[in-house]
């Protein structure tokens, strides 16, 4: 049985059983000094260790192996050269290739914050921006929810469809943020004039931080229609239409959110430039921008939450507003088209369901909720929690301590650390043949000016050494002989997913096997192409 | 009343906004030349620009050294006499007028009226009427129209140009002027700077083959360093440089030699227009040292260098079965680019000079139907000894025939591709 805000505060308001004086003058003295303003409700501590918690876990997850480390070369770059690269500036085999950076802010801040705080900083960081996601739904779908339950179910949902992204520490962590900063703002319950100035100055921050700011202008823009079409339903009259508040507040606001964008390096040509990116060939190849599928387990997710909402639409008194239907359904169309489009899907899904649900919910249980009691103990023990859930992390330990963890325990057990040791105890000569996951990696940590074939920013490998990649790495007829063509005298490979490879590689007659270890093999070509 | 006058001029307020924001952005990014705004530019493929080319005559590589001993005068009068153009008229094959106007020139001319002179090879590439005289409709055009220039249509098909930019490699090391008139099949306006211009958007660098483009933009567009391609990549000598350096020396057309030439010629180039930067020329430098010491161990007793020339002393000690004409284009080919190379490239000059003797003793014993056959091969001969001579076949043939007539030639029946 659920558990409302309610229910919970109304255990705290039983009448006090009639006790001897001298026992009343000793409650007297425990009476709930605290100011007035700095008492909280009991369901605030609950959700602040829920938050604490999923905080706590998130800061002890390891660095993914993948992207990060090429994001993070590409901040330590712009920091180096104080301006923003035009081309690829670090694999060699893309030299050449127009780079429009959206990111470039989150990368910078990813660098600097590494610079001070080394992995725990990273950590940090990616701790800190899911755990601002929670805390924003968590706060939305309360106050819309009065029920700490469907709260925390609301949040439960999303970080379930999220959750293969979420694994991986990248820029488009920020663009979720900033979505769901957007989004919670924009179904409040009240509108804030302030909003007028925090939504223009979060469209110009999201612009530098990810490509998915037009995500956020579809969201404005969906929200406008769709009110516009409420009320041209109700009423019949265009005319209303025109005259409604929140159609003309929303219309006014995606403007000054389309304005707001242009504040970034490449002005009114990033919107060009993030249309056209997904028209990149390359990109077909990559799991995360195939169509979504039930094969996937956040295909799962999507599956169960979709039946989920159906359910809840249907015994939900709440009037269905249009501009839901066409998130849900825009961002649920575009997720089935790419699966990646699921981040942006969740937190629509979250709350619809949530809303929905928990009306729902209530009609069927009848139940009456009474204002809960205020204490003080709550925000000391909510104060204290925060305090916990801080200090016992990896960056918690770093600020109070000066403490750094060994690099094995702060990255992905994927992560090829005794490799790229290998390789920078004998550097390659020429260029180096590597699976598409590890590129980043190698530049990062790898020696200086190694030449690796690819890493994870495809789009800006040339279309033709991109088919080359696939080539080899599927073994496919005359692999071989690109890799000759290329001049390749070093093939790093991973162990997880590149057995058969390897396996292929041993048994070649031109390559031997340098260095093995459960993450990676390295192979040298015995008579290198000079 | 008053509110909604409020509303209306914060709602108009806002437009403005939204007017000027966009006038503004849209004037700074057009006049600004940060990275930023290049790489966006870089992006649109509708605003690829142009290279200025400063010359309305292709660079000449010159040659570096007038030795008789590598090649008499008869010995090269005797190998040119070899290799004159004489193509049946129908179905003439393009690659094979590429390589003869390469060879001997816009301004080759010949007594025999079966020969075909420079003007007419080179009316035969840049002239779709003539084309289509030779090859009639059953061919689709060799040149082919786009929005944004001319292209040549290459690769295995019947009627085509072999390989990618070659057609234009050959035309401008023929001495093409720039503005030379190219007819296409409904066009009359286009000019070579068209090609040239679409042949440096059109570019991949890490397409298959690198070595005619790279020679044809380095005899063009120096002092210019670098372009821009349709894909939006930025391109420079170095790249051409690093493409061409890039994987085993026996991947390239014709044993990997016309990488070497390619080479040379940028190394060439940078010599007069530093092309390259400093770091690329040494690696480049460096290879056709790596390839001298190579030819050094690679030759056979009578002078020949193997096509699997890149194997050294093993090519020598477990000779490949290859057939000759495979021979005759490695040898010919590495004396090509070594007639304009420095002389620290060289192998020992005794090697040069059986290498000469015996490509010259093997190109003029063969009839004229076996050169017929191996045209394309044999015309790198020609070329190769022109240069050891400090002179071009055209302008030798026409000294030559002042005192020698001219023998009237054998009409070579050719089949079509």
């Amino acid at each position: 049985m659920a558990t409302t805000l309610s229910d919970l505060d109304s255990n705290e308001t039983d009448p006090e059983p009639e006790l001897p004086p001298d026992v009343l003058a000793h409650s007297s003295m425990l009476q709930d000094r605290c100011p007035e303003w700095l008492k909280t409700q009991k369901s605030l501590a609950v959700l602040t260790a829920a938050v604490g918690f999923t905080f706590l876990v998130l800061s002890y997850f390891s660095l993914w192996h993948t992207d990060l480390w090429g994001h993070l070369s590409y901040g330590r770059w712009i920091w180096e050269q104080g301006a923003l690269p035009a081309t690829e500036p670090l694999m060699t085999l893309a030299n050449g290739m127009p780079m429009i950076n959206f990111s470039w802010l989150s990368q910078l801040i990813g660098w600097g914050m590494y610079s001070i705080a080394g992995n725990e900083g990273l950590q940090f960081l990616y701790a800190s921006s899911i755990t601002a996601c929670v805390i924003l739904l968590l706060v939305r779908f309360y106050k819309r929810t009065n029920h700490v339950v469907w709260s925390l179910l609301g949040v439960g949902v999303f970080l379930w469809l999220e959750w293969q992204h979420l694994r991986i520490i990248r820029p488009q962590l920020a663009g979720m943020l900033c979505h769901v900063s957007l989004l919670t703002l924009l179904v409040g319950t009240r509108w804030h004039k302030r909003n007028w100035v925090v939504i223009p100055v979060l469209f110009g921050l999201w612009a530098n931080l990810h490509g998915s700011f037009l995500i956020g202008i579809a969201t404005l823009a969906a929200l406008c229609v769709g009110r516009a079409i409420d009320v041209l339903r109700r009423t019949g009259q265009l005319q209303a239409v025109v005259k409604d508040n929140r159609v003309r507040r929303l219309f006014l606001l995606t403007e000054l959110a389309a304005v707001a964008v242009l504040l970034n390096p490449y002005g009114l040509g990033i919107y060009q430039a993030a249309l056209g990116l997904t028209a990149n060939t390359n990109l077909q190849d990559l799991v995360e921008w195939d169509a979504l599928n039930l094969k996937m387990k956040q295909g799962q997710a999507a599956g169960a939450i979709a039946l989920a909402l159906i359910f809840a639409y249907q015994f939900s008194p709440r009037r269905v507003s249009v501009a839901e239907v066409l998130l849900l359904l825009g961002f649920g169309m575009s997720a089935l088209w790419v699966s990646r489009m699921i981040v942006w899907w969740a937190p629509v899904a979250a709350y619809c369901l949530v809303l929905h649900g928990s009306a729902a919910w209530k009609q069927f249980r009848k139940t009456q909720t009474s204002p809960a009691e205020r204490q003080g103990k709550w925000s000391f023990i909510s104060l204290g929690l925060v305090w916990i859930c801080f200090a016992f992390t990896p960056f918690g330990n770093f600020v109070m301590h000066g403490r750094h963890q060994e690099t094995e325990r702060a990255v992905s057990t994927l992560t090829p650390l005794g490799a790229v040791k290998y390789l920078n105890e004998h550097p390659p000569q020429g260029q180096v043949f590597n699976t598409y996951e590890w590129g980043d990696y190698l530049l990062w940590a790898g020696p200086k000016n190694m030449q690796v074939f690819v890493a994870s920013h495809a789009h800006l490998i040339p279309p033709t050494v991109w088919q080359h990649y696939m080539k080899i790495i599927h073994t496919s007829a005359g692999w071989d002989e690109v890799l000759d063509q290329y001049g390749v005298n070093t093939v790093v490979l991973d162990q997880l997913s590149r057995k058969n490879f390897i396996t292929r590689m041993k048994r070649e007659e031109k390559w031997k096997l340098d260095y093995e270890d459960s993450t990676a093999a390295v192979f040298v070509r015995k008579a290198p192409i000079l | 009343m008053k509110r909604q006058q409020t509303t209306l001029a914060i709602f108009l307020a806002v437009q403005i906004l939204v007017i000027a924001a966009i006038g503004i952005s849209f004037a700074v990014s057009s006049r600004s030349t940060t990275p930023t705004q290049q790489a966006l530019s870089a992006i649109n493929p509708n605003t690829v620009p142009t290279v200025a080319i400063e010359r309305s005559q292709p660079i000449r590589i010159q040659p570096l050294y007038d030795d008789p001993e590598v090649v008499s005068d008869e010995e090269l009068a005797a190998v040119l006499k070899q290799i004159r153009p004489r193509f049946p008229q129908e179905g003439t094959k393009p690659n094979y007028v590429e390589h003869a106007l390469r060879t001997w020139g816009v301004d080759a001319e010949f007594r025999d009226p079966t020969l075909m002179s420079g003007e007419k090879m080179k009316d035969f590439l840049v002239d779709h009427g003539r084309y289509l005289a030779s090859w009639g409709e059953e061919v689709k055009p060799l040149l082919v129209e786009r929005p944004t220039g001319v292209t040549i249509r290459w690769g295995r098909e019947k009627g085509g140009s072999v390989h990618h930019d070659h057609w234009l490699a050959c035309l401008t090391e023929a001495g093409v002027n720039l503005n030379e008139a190219v007819f296409t099949p409904t066009r009359r306006d286009m000019t070579m700077n068209d090609v040239v211009q679409e042949a440096l958007r059109d570019f991949r660098l890490d397409e298959r083959e690198t070595e005619w483009s790279a020679m044809a933009f380095g005899l063009w567009i120096p002092p210019a360093k670098s372009w821009q391609t349709a894909s939006g990549r930025t391109l420079t000598f170095d790249d051409l440089a690093r493409r061409l350096l890039r994987g085993h020396k026996r991947f390239g057309v014709c044993s990997g030699t016309h990488r070497l030439y390619s080479m040379m010629v940028l190394l060439r180039l940078d010599d007069e227009f530093e092309i390259l930067s400093k770091q690329v020329r040494g690696d480049v430098y460096h290879h056709l040292e790596n390839v001298r010491d190579l030819l050094k161990i690679a030759q056979f007793e009578n002078g020949v260098w193997p096509a699997n020339w890149m194997d050294g002393a093993n090519a020598v000690e477990n000779p490949a079965m290859l057939e000759e004409y495979k021979n005759v284009i490695a040898t010919g080919h590495h004396l090509e680019w070594l007639a304009i190379a420095p002389k620290d490239l060289h192998p020992p000059r005794e090697m040069i000079l059986k290498a000469a003797d015996w490509i010259i003793e093997n190109t003029t014993s063969k009839t004229e139907e076996e050169i017929a056959s191996k045209f394309t091969f044999y015309s790198h001969v020609g070329s190769a000894l022109a240069l050891w001579r400090k002179t071009r076949p055209a302008d030798y043939w026409r000294e030559w025939l002042k005192t020698h007539p001219e023998e009237p030639s054998k009409s070579v029946k050719a089949s079509k591709d």
